[in-house]
């Protein structure tokens, strides 16, 4: 066997290792490592060298990146996230037919549409989407991110805020709570533009705070602008958006002039 | 496994370029490098990260960034940015790498670079900031294709980007330097602009040129003269004559080249320079004294008859040797003088006046028709129908039309008088020994008060001028006292005119100062021509006269004088490109429309077959803008002198504007058209003509008449069908007697150009050596000013060069000798001679049968057979029992070879027995071809070849004569394989001799008109029309 994969796939014992461990900074540091040593093999996108090792090498990346991006969940971090599920969507998208689908494709997917609901980023949302093929909608993890985007956009925000119970998979739940607040920075949105105020009470409700404590905090951190009096809370209105522009119509005038008397003298 | 599995998205890599670790990042780069690609839309958007990437000074991998932005941006169509990364790259960015990439960036590159370098040479002051990686990278490129033997590349690279070092290099490594440097001369006219960088390329090839061991000298003449260095020249020639005789060959070669380039101001240095040099290294007795004899004998021929160039040098030689002098510089001094002569022009001339004169095949036939048709009161077809003789006979001195026609001439009166009398001019144009004594009737006679008409004075002036056109030494001082002592201002401007075309170029103050003083006179008539005249003499020196012109012209109230000086001014610059940018400027800019006028004819003769791009959208522009109709005309007839070095281009450019609404306009067009490609018979410009030749305005139709005959000289009916159906055209139009009065004397002019100079001659603007030729570009712009001064018409005889190969001896003399044209000889053949049904047609018009005649015709075109039949009856009763005996014989000659048919009808001229043998060396050589139209033709010294046949033209390999110079036309020195042998001479020297004999007849007035002219090139005298 090829020295360098053994040294891989030792690498990744010890990953996996501190993985059960849940020793969260070794991970970090063996899969920097593993990645770097993974840059050696050809076989791996984007060149897809077909060398005699291939199917391993690519089936020990696609392992090693797919625990890279659960790591990155359980880190709590967005940006590694993105970067290892580009990294590892290759892998899914590409390889069809040299080595078998993983049993981790679909949660993964799953997590990564969660991921563009939860940034708001819709349109890659539906990117993604158009790219599975139909029988993956069936799946439960993708049916499960489907259905949330169905209800964000219906404005059935209660039902996102409670389908947090019944998440598919345990790294979830992460996306779910980061949901809730982008849900909540929706609403705040609507409301400004449509309320000049709202009674605290209301407010309370409509953001679905428990406790009035809870919204004066969340207004504190993402709204300073916002103003708490009597009992209700003031938007500061959004300013008239600048009257549109004029046309500019002597400068148009002569142009078209021009052009008619050149058309005259050419013809 | 069996899949091959692709990449569909570059986002894992992009995404590894986030990851902290280096080598991820690396890994990325390279990566993203080999798939730029296909996915460069993706990586668009991640361009800022791998910016920073390059832009981190610890990041090691910067270079590689760099491409790979370069990459991206070069497959974003941005290539400015593309290439500010790729000159970051530094040494990754491969310039051996064959992609699409790869060359477009290198292109860019040296855009860049070559731009760079015009605007640093242009602006001093922004000094050499070029950035050294972008200068790297050309010079990396330009030394592989140095390496891989890409030469022509390199050159053209070099050239391109200013680096006469790195041409340098390429030429010399060259294995073929010869050819390289031919090469570079060839791309420094064609593709260089600017006229500075031009010189500067010129001089650095001249610079390698001497170097070699075997050096080129025809080219380095060439060049030399272009950069104008006269010493140099002189220099060559002298070691050349003091060397072998085939050196002395090489040097009468490059003489007659330089000749051809009709440099008159520039020749004059070179042989001054020649004469300074004698002295020193010759004996001093024999050296003063040839060049003495010899320019002697140039001065004072014009007056004596005893005068003839050959004989002069014949016994200078025999006096030469009487001294007891090394033989050595014997050798040397004859060849100098014999130089000399040819530097003056003298010898071409001759040799041209000779072949014209023997193989003219004018014919007399249509002016008898033209004549006849033309109504005897109108004055305009009147003068038409002698100008267009004397250009159908410029010179060929065979003027028995006029002589023939003295009481018909003598309707001529006034301004018409003048023309009348410059077209003599035209006839003997080079008769340069004669020429004063052929005009002596007409001339001013000192003393003698009131002895003629002052038009025909001025006219006789003028022909002095045409006859001595840019060779006038001789003439010159006679010119200038005929000025000083008239103060009539019909003289004055014949005077002006003539000592402006005498002294072409030469800018003589002392003249300037007589034609100033005269200008400032402020009589129309006398400043117009003088302001033509200052900028005759001023050709293409750029003088600060133009703005002394320029200020005159807005002083002024005559619009004649406002033009005269506006084309003057216009003289000036030729040839001068963007030193001339200011001036132009200054007239186009100007109120007056006769300056912005002049402003065109600037922009014409400064980048005169250039096709500079710049010039060429200026004149489009006020062609399409300006307010004047004659601004508009002029802007368009300016591009055919913009364009005459691709007369293909012509026709495509002013096609839109010989369908404009304007009528000026569309003139313009026309003789745009005309004037680029005159002599071409160019199938385009021939399409474009032929709907404007029956345009709805008569004055296009005059335009479109004149260019089409320019375009179509010299080509015959075989050559293009529609040469004949032109020719119908413009007799149908001449006889016509409902047709405008404009448009007939177009017609009647067409004739004359179609047929110009005996049919053997062309309009050519370009010399053999793509250098311009002065004097014909001049002429023609002048003449296109006839439209307002018909006695202009005249300066067309300036464009006219023969269409002729003369082989010459060392002796300077005219072997037997033969070539072969590999094509059918009917393609390029005289055109018949006009056909039975024109001689009588022209006959019948007074003929009483003539109505129902012409009813016949017009019911039933086509029945010619039976038509023929008849004519011959009628022809029979009416004509000549001479003209009848031709007749038959050319009818019963049939197959006749075309030399012996229009010999015999021509000439009744052929009776001369000189005459008669040189017609039996054609002959002879003619029969030699079979009678089913053969595919080769053997011609024989000297000959008469057509543009468009030179290519066909090869020379026999095993002959006794090898040229010099393998090009085939013009004048080539022929190098003798066998010296001992006894030469045996073609008899054409016979006219020569002729010359002399009749010129000592001549004095004796009393003989025959016809059987003079039979004779030869004959002296002044018998037909003196009217003198008022």
């Amino acid at each position: 066997m090829d020295p360098k994969l053994v040294e891989v796939t030792q690498l990744f014992a010890r990953f996996k290792a501190a993985y059960a461990r849940n020793d969260l900074d070794v991970c970090a540091n063996l899969l920097s490592q593993l990645k770097v040593l993974l840059t050696k093999f050809p076989s791996l996108p984007p060149s897809f060298q077909q060398t005699p090792n291939a199917v391993e090498e690519l089936t020990t990346a696609r392992d090693i990146y797919e625990h890279a991006v659960v790591l990155s969940v359980k880190m709590e971090d967005q940006d590694a996230f993105e970067r290892d599920f580009c990294q590892l969507k290759p892998y899914y998208m590409d390889t069809c037919g040299i080595i078998p689908p993983s049993p981790e494709e679909y949660p993964i997917l799953g997590l990564n549409l969660l991921r563009l609901l939860v940034q708001n980023r819709i349109a890659e949302f539906h990117t993604e989407l158009e790219l599975l093929p139909a029988k993956a909608l069936e799946n439960l993890c993708i049916k499960h991110a489907v259905e949330l985007e169905q209800s964000f956009m219906e404005g059935a925000y209660n039902r996102v805020l409670t389908a947090r119970q019944a998440v598919p998979h345990e790294t979830y739940v992460y996306f779910m709570d980061l949901l809730a607040k982008t849900v909540r920075d929706e609403i705040a949105g609507c409301s400004e533009k449509g309320y000049d105020f709202l009674s605290i009470s209301d407010a309370k409700q409509m953001f679905m705070f428990s406790s009035d404590q809870e919204l004066q905090q969340y207004i504190a951190e993402e709204h300073p602008e916002w103003d708490v009096k009597n009992g209700s809370v003031f938007f500061q209105k959004v300013k008239e958006s600048q009257p549109c522009k004029e046309i500019p119509a002597a400068p148009v005038i002569t142009q078209t002039l021009g052009y008619a008397r050149e058309l005259e003298r050419i013809v | 496994m069996a899949a091959v599995a692709t990449v569909s998205s570059a986002s894992g890599i992009l995404a590894m370029l986030q990851e902290p670790a280096e080598e991820l990042k690396l890994h990325a780069l390279a990566s993203l490098n080999s798939v730029v690609h296909l996915f460069y839309p993706e990586i668009s958007t991640s361009i800022p990260t791998i910016e920073s990437l390059y832009e981190d000074e610890e990041f090691d991998q910067r270079q590689l960034a760099a491409l790979v932005v370069s990459k991206v941006f070069y497959y974003l169509g941005e290539l400015n940015d593309s290439l500010s990364y790729a000159l970051g790259a530094g040494p990754l960015f491969d310039v051996s790498e064959d992609s699409d990439y790869a060359h477009a960036l290198l292109a860019k590159a040296l855009d860049e670079y070559a731009s760079f370098k015009t605007r640093a040479s242009k602006a001093t002051e922004e000094e050499e900031n070029v950035d050294p990686r972008l200068e790297t990278i050309v010079e990396r490129m330009l030394e592989k294709c140095i390496l891989d033997g890409k030469y022509q590349q390199a050159m053209g690279m070099a050239v391109e980007c200013r680096r006469l070092d790195k041409l340098e290099e390429a030429i010399v490594q060259c294995d073929n330097i010869h050819g390289a440097l031919s090469y570079c001369i060839n791309l420094s006219h064609q593709y260089v602009s600017h006229r500075e960088y031009r010189c500067e390329v010129l001089r650095c090839l001249v610079k390698i040129y001497q170097t070699l061991p075997h050096p080129d000298y025809l080219s380095i003449c060439q060049c030399l003269m272009f950069l104008g260095e006269p010493e140099t020249v002189a220099n060559i020639l002298d070691t050349l004559l003091s060397g072998s005789k085939d050196d002395a060959l090489l040097a009468y070669q490059i003489a007659f080249d330089l000749v051809e380039n009709e440099n008159q101001a520039f020749l004059l240095n070179v042989k001054n320079r020649l004469d300074a040099r004698t002295p020193a290294q010759s004996n001093p007795d024999s050296g003063s004294a040839l060049p003495g004899d010899q320019t002697a004998n140039l001065g004072t021929t014009s007056t004596e008859p005893a005068g003839d160039v050959q004989m002069g040098d014949d016994t200078t030689t025999a006096n030469g040797n009487a001294h007891p002098v090394d033989p050595n510089e014997t050798v040397h001094a004859d060849r100098l003088s014999k130089i000399k002569g040819i530097l003056s022009g003298e010898k071409s001339i001759q040799l041209t006046l000779q072949f014209l004169y023997t193989h003219n095949r004018s014919d007399l036939l249509i002016l008898k028709t033209i004549k006849q048709a033309v109504e005897m009161r109108n004055s305009v077809c009147h003068s038409a129908t002698i100008c267009s003789n004397a250009i159908m006979h410029a010179g060929t001195t065979v003027d028995t039309f006029l002589r023939e026609n003295l009481e018909w001439l003598s309707r001529a009166t006034n301004w018409a008088k003048f023309s009348a009398t410059a077209g003599l001019g035209v006839i003997h144009r080079g008769h340069l020994q004669q020429g004063r004594a052929l005009m002596a009737p007409y001339l001013p006679q000192s003393g003698a008060v009131g002895g003629g008409s002052p038009y025909s004075e001025g006219g006789a002036l003028y022909a002095l001028g045409l006859i001595h056109a840019n060779h006038g030494e001789g003439i010159k001082q006679f010119l200038r006292e005929s000025l000083r002592n008239t103060s009539a201002e019909v003289i004055q401007h014949g005077a002006c005119l003539g000592l402006g075309l005498a002294s072409l170029g030469t800018a003589d103050e002392e003249v300037y100062e007589d034609i100033k003083n005269v200008l400032y006179t402020d009589s129309a008539v006398a400043g117009e021509a003088a302001g033509i005249g200052m900028g005759l003499l001023m050709v293409g020196t750029a003088s600060e006269k133009a703005s002394e012109m320029l200020a005159y012209a807005h002083d002024t109230q005559h619009e004649k004088i406002i033009r005269g000086l506006a084309l003057g001014i216009a003289l000036t610059v030729y040839g001068r490109e963007e030193e001339a940018d200011t001036l132009i400027e200054q007239m186009t800019r100007d109120q007056d429309p006769i300056l912005r006028y002049g402003g065109m004819y600037a922009l014409a003769l400064a980048y005169r077959g250039t096709a500079n791009n710049k010039a060429i959208h200026q004149l489009l522009h006020f062609a399409v803008s300006d307010v004047s109709d004659d601004v508009r005309r002029t802007a368009v007839m300016a591009l055919g002198f913009v364009l005459y070095n691709e007369p293909e281009q012509t026709p495509r450019i002013v096609s839109l504007l010989s369908e404009s609404y304007n009528p000026h306009v569309r003139y313009g067009a026309a003789l745009a058209v005309g004037i680029s490609c005159a002599g071409t018979g160019l199938s385009d410009a021939i399409s474009l003509l032929e709907p404007l030749t029956s345009d709805v305005v008569d004055f296009v139709r005059q335009g479109a008449l004149i260019a089409m005959a320019m375009v179509m000289i010299q080509t015959n009916e075989s050559f293009d069908s529609r040469v004949g159906t032109f020719r119908r055209q413009l007799e149908k139009i001449i006889l016509d007697k409902h047709e405008d009065t404009m448009s007939k004397m177009g017609a009647i002019l067409a004739s004359g150009i179609l047929d110009a100079g005996g049919r053997n001659v062309t309009i050519k603007l370009l010399s053999r050596n793509k250098h311009d030729k002065l004097t014909a570009v001049i002429g023609l712009a002048v003449f296109s000013q006839f439209w307002y001064w018909y006695p202009l018409l005249y300066f067309i005889s300036l464009a006219f060069s023969p269409t002729a190969i003369i082989g010459l001896n060392s002796d300077l003399e005219l072997p037997k000798f033969e070539f072969v044209s590999h094509a059918k000889p009917s393609l390029f053949e005289y055109p018949k001679p006009t056909t039975t049904q024109t001689t009588t047609s022209a006959v019948k018009l007074p003929t009483a049968i003539l109505s129902t005649y012409a009813k016949a015709k017009s019911r039933a075109k086509k029945d010619a057979e039976s038509k023929a039949n008849l004519e011959k009856t009628t022809e029979a009763e009416s004509k000549a029992n001479q003209e009848k005996a031709t007749d038959a014989e050319s009818k019963t000659s049939g197959e006749k070879t075309p030399e012996d048919v229009s010999g015999s009808t021509s000439a009744k001229a052929a009776k001369s027995q000189e005459d008669g043998d040189a017609m039996q060396v054609d002959s002879t050589a003619e029969k030699k071809a079979p009678e089913p139209e053969p595919t080769f033709q053997i011609l024989a010294n000297p000959a008469r070849v057509l543009p468009a046949q030179e290519k066909f033209i090869k020379f026999i390999e095993d002959s006794r004569y090898v040229p010099v110079r393998p090009a085939p036309s013009g004048f080539i020195l022929l190098r003798d394989t066998q010296p001992t042998e006894p030469e045996e001479l073609v008899l054409t020297d016979a006219p020569a001799t002729v010359v002399s004999s009749t010129g000592n007849a001549a004095a004796a007035a009393g003989q025959p008109a016809a059987m003079a002219v039979d004779d030869e090139p004959q002296p002044p005298q018998p037909f003196e029309y009217n003198t008022l």
